[in-house]
């Protein structure tokens, strides 16, 4: 149905690859000039401390000190292990072993630009003329950047091909140094040694590997010979995080620093109009005051003492030009949607023809509410604004590159280096650049110190970028047998990429281009005919990238739908969904492993439910069957999850665990909790009390059973999310006959605990 | 002057009586192990011990506790040795983005002090912290395992037991 979509089509449109479409745009540039750009980073370079790199990603210290540059944000996902664990497979690594560091680079080098997210390839395939340009031209813009689930999928092959080839550089040199043939060297830890009992460590020859050429072919360990890949490597950065000495945004303390607490307007788009001071300038601690457009800060020495001078400041705000109103928004959506103004309209066969024909039509409207990420760590940076115009920026931050760019829109930088800290969760956040900009307007004010500008808990959760809220209109034309003839998916969504890009990259593409509207409509299940089309519309709310983007609520609206159609065919659920899939799918695979390790017998009823939902997204697929038990007070308790998973090859099966429950929670609180509320442009909830969460008390085991394969991998960290919602609505119509078809349950006047 | 004897050390603090604990920790005395998660004493991200309870950093003015005895998470592994319960969050490999964790870790130590052996019911009720990137799973596990390494009985477990795992 998409095709073979253009290169220039893709960029612009593929979730979190928005900033692709500025690069074709923005650079002129020849072939030749392309041909300079070094994608495969595997050049040498002997440092002023005398380390060495070998390829982009690994530096060898002459004490033996290894380490393996990784560059995507560490918000959670494992990212920075299961990265490390390719290069250590090929360059013979203990992770666990004290020599071996992990850490952000510094540098937005070529070869570390994420290609894969702008391009929407996985490298294996990414070929030809057009890919060859792509991969230049973002590796040019030195496009480092976090999101859409890439980092495995993108570095499965290149960081292993890194730790090869570094690998036979140090090993030609290790075998001049030893005077024997290479092959006559046995590869151990982070070292060689010979028959006879001689060793070298790779810090003793890294120099003198530098000086050769890297192999222009190197042959990668077959599957059987495997060390690290496959098994359940501990986490790199867990140590320092039971000792509570990682050091995340909030924690990075350089010589001098001063704190900036942030005053946002309390209104979307409300602009500062006047700021009395009183007393503020004379209070203990406080440095300065910052009167931004959108925003005051009181700089000071002391986070609280920063934060209660601002709160004393006396300012007067203008109001936004555009009154927002959630409810509003939502009925505009819904009108749009019932007007069947399309902007965009994807057919397969003839979905009218299979209504008439049809014994029976099944037709629902569903709805999703705008969403927080509520990262637990608020957003933060640290910035140092030299007084000879030099910049330093520490932050969580999941793009190097815009967040240069943003310190750039504020005054005149020489040169920005980005230290990238660990990020108290991420969820597609930080790859904003609010949080910088307000830093760095900050750090302007008191050039030579360093502020670290906070928000609050309530700035974070009333200033996000929020999940948008949508409106889905399904239907399903089924034959006598129960089999779905026809299948339509119409949605209703403010376009989250034009909110995106001008915010936050410059040019915008039209709303109507916005892919993520409708990924995750295009049904697995075998039907004749279908519809996929959408009403994208332009929105004043900012919107950004919550974990599964479109998946999370198009994951929703199709796998609770498909339930309705099971219901309605008077069908087992897991049953329907197996006669609807091509037995040797991916899909057909997962649903019988979920079957089996949930010891599926039916879904139950009298207050008992389980319910199903199977939705692939980016690159995997992944099922869950949920227990609820609904007592007569509409009181339910989610008892317990079994997921199954096909994320292609695992890298790390504790990982990947991990992942799947996360992002299965962050669904599950999402659907039984979460809500934002706009009102008269404010945004109604601020904290945790009224924006709740699961807690330990409340939140279900969860177990995990993924399917060995030796496809390349998918993605982990957002794949989990999608089926949450739908498997714990179907489990409720299971237990108690009742659809809940709009978001949040607790809406719906259930009390989940 | 406010006296406090942090993690075995004595400070005298010359700051505001109102200023809570945790700024005093995080911004006076550098010990950013105890997080900032919510500032209203909801998510427990700030937890800490105050003469031997778990309390939230973000809400407890200095005034309130002069004289006490504080424990962070950096206090929990005195001359580099790790507690038992540290020990068992890395076994379990609890942490993802690991933000929420010093705050749990303190909360576990607390209950298992005066509950050696607590089973899944008494978890839930004593800790209502939350973590973004759900890991309660693992956190349930490691409290199980640190109760065994601290010699507590083997717990009887509830629908979420999953020390057997």
């Amino acid at each position: 149905m998409t095709g073979k979509a253009s290169l220039t089509r893709r960029v612009f449109l593929i979730g979190g690859g928005v900033l692709g479409g500025v690069a074709l745009t923005g650079l002129g540039v020849g072939v030749g000039y392309l041909a300079l750009v070094d994608v495969n980073g595997q050049g040498a370079k002997v440092l002023d401390d005398r380390s060495v790199n070998l390829t982009a990603w690994i530096n060898i210290a002459p004490d033996n000190t290894i380490t393996i540059y990784v560059p995507f944000l560490e918000m959670g996902q494992g990212t920075h292990t299961g990265l490390a664990q390719l290069v250590g497979e090929e360059l013979g690594l203990d992770l666990a072993a004290g020599n071996v560091r992990v850490v952000h680079p510094s540098e937005d080098l070529a070869a570390f630009a994420n290609w894969t997210m702008m391009l929407d390839e996985r490298p294996e395939q990414a070929s030809g003329p057009l890919a060859w340009v792509g991969k230049r031209v973002i590796g040019a813009l030195g496009a480092v950047a976090t999101g859409g689930s890439t980092a495995m999928v993108g570095n499965w092959t290149l960081m292993r091909e890194a730790g090869a080839v570094a690998r036979e550089m140090l090993k030609a040199a290790a075998a001049a140094e030893l005077g024997i043939h290479p092959d006559h060297l046995m590869l151990g830890y982070a070292g060689f040694g010979t028959a006879d009992g001689r060793e070298v460590k790779f810090g003793e020859i890294a120099e003198k590997a530098a000086r050769l050429s890297p192999p222009s072919s190197v042959v990668l360990k077959s599957p059987a010979e495997f060390e690290l890949i496959g098994k359940p490597i501990a986490r790199v950065d867990v140590p320092a995080k039971v000792r509570g000495s990682a050091v995340f945004g909030l924690d990075v303390r350089p010589e001098g620093l001063l704190f900036a607490a942030l005053r946002l307007s309390p209104k979307l788009g409300g602009k500062v109009a006047s700021v009395g001071e009183g007393d503020v300038r004379g209070r203990r601690g406080v440095v300065d005051i910052v009167r931004m457009e959108d925003a005051v800060a009181v700089i000071a020495d002391n986070s609280w003492r920063a934060r209660q001078a601002v709160e004393a400041l006396d300012v007067a705000w203008s109001d936004p030009a555009i009154t927002l109103d959630s409810a509003a928004i939502v009925a505009d959506l819904e009108a749009s949607l019932k007007a069947k103004a399309f902007t965009r309209e994807e057919k397969e066969g003839d979905f009218r023809r299979a209504v008439e024909k049809s014994m029976a039509t099944v037709t629902a409207l569903y709805r999703t509410p705008f969403l927080a990420h509520a990262t637990m760590e608020p957003m933060n940076a640290t910035i140092r604004w030299g007084t000879d115009d030099r910049v330093e920026v520490w932050a969580p931050t999941q793009s190097t590159m815009l967040s240069r760019s943003a310190v750039k829109s504020v005054g005149p930088a020489r040169e920005v280096a980005v230290h990238v800290t660990f990020a108290g969760g991420g969820f597609g956040r930080r790859a904003e650049t609010d949080f910088i900009t307000h830093a760095a307007r900050v750090a302007l004010a008191v050039k030579g110190r360093p502020v670290q500008t906070f928000w609050t808990r309530e700035e974070d959760m009333r200033h996000d970028t929020y999940r948008p809220a949508s409106v889905a209109a399904m239907a399903a034309a089924l034959d006598g047998k129960g089999q779905i003839e026809g299948l339509s998916a119409t949605i209703a969504a403010p376009s989250l990429s034009s909110s995106y890009m001008p915010r936050n990259v410059g040019p915008s593409p039209s709303p109507a281009s916005d892919r993520v509207t409708i990924e995750g409509l295009q049904t697995p299940y075998l039907v004749k005919s279908r519809v996929v089309a959408a009403v994208d519309s332009a929105s004043d709310v900012p919107l950004g990238f919550w974990r599964s983007v479109g998946h999370s609520h198009n994951g929703f609206y199709m796998e609770a739908f498909i339930d309705e159609c099971a219901a309605t065919a008077g069908i087992d659920p897991m049953e329907f969904r197996r006669m609807h899939l091509a037995p040797d799918s991916r899909h057909a695979r997962v649903l019988e492993r979920l079957a089996k390790v949930s010891n599926w017998t039916g879904s139950g009823g009298n207050g008992h439910g389980r319910g199903i939902a199977l939705h692939e997204s980016f690159r995997s697929v992944v099922g869950a069957v949920v227990d609820v038990t609904v007592s007569g007070n509409r009181q339910v308790r989610i008892e317990k999850v079994v997921i199954a998973a096909d994320c292609g090859r695992i890298v790390n099966p504790q990982l990947v665990e991990a992942q799947m429950q996360g992002g299965f929670l962050f669904g599950l609180t999402a659907a039984v909790f979460g809500k934002i509320d706009i009102v008269g442009s404010e945004v109604v909830q601020g904290n945790f009390p009224d924006y709740e969460m699961l807690r330990l008390a409340s939140a279900p085991a969860i177990e995990v059973s993924l399917i060995d394969s030796d496809d390349l991998p998918g993605g982990v960290g957002e794949p989990g999310t999608p089926p949450a919602a739908p498997a714990l609505v179907n489990a409720i119509f299971a237990a108690t006959g009742e659809r809940v078809r709009s978001l949040p349950v607790s809406e719906a006047g259930f009390r989940i605990g | 002057m406010i006296s406090l004897t942090i993690n075995g050390v004595r400070h005298d603090l010359d700051v505001e009586g109102e200023m809570p604990l945790l700024w005093a920790l995080r911004d006076e005395l550098g010990l950013t192990g105890t997080k900032f998660g919510c500032g209203v004493g909801a998510c427990g991200a700030c937890t800490v011990l105050v003469d031997g309870e778990a309390m939230r950093a973000c809400s407890t003015p200095l005034e309130a506790i002069a004289g006490a005895t504080v424990t962070t998470i950096e206090g929990l592994a005195p001359g580099g040795v790790l507690s038992a319960v540290q020990e068992a969050w890395i076994a379990e490999q609890v942490p993802q983005c690991g933000y929420c964790q010093p705050g749990f870790i303190v909360a576990a130590s607390r209950l298992l002090s005066g509950n050696p052996s607590p089973s899944d019911a008494d978890i839930d009720a004593a800790i209502d912290n939350i973590c973004r990137c759900g890991t309660y799973d693992r956190i349930r596990r490691a409290i199980h395992r640190a109760a065994a390494a601290l010699g507590g009985a083997p717990a009887a477990n509830g629908a979420n037991g999953e020390a057997g795992r």
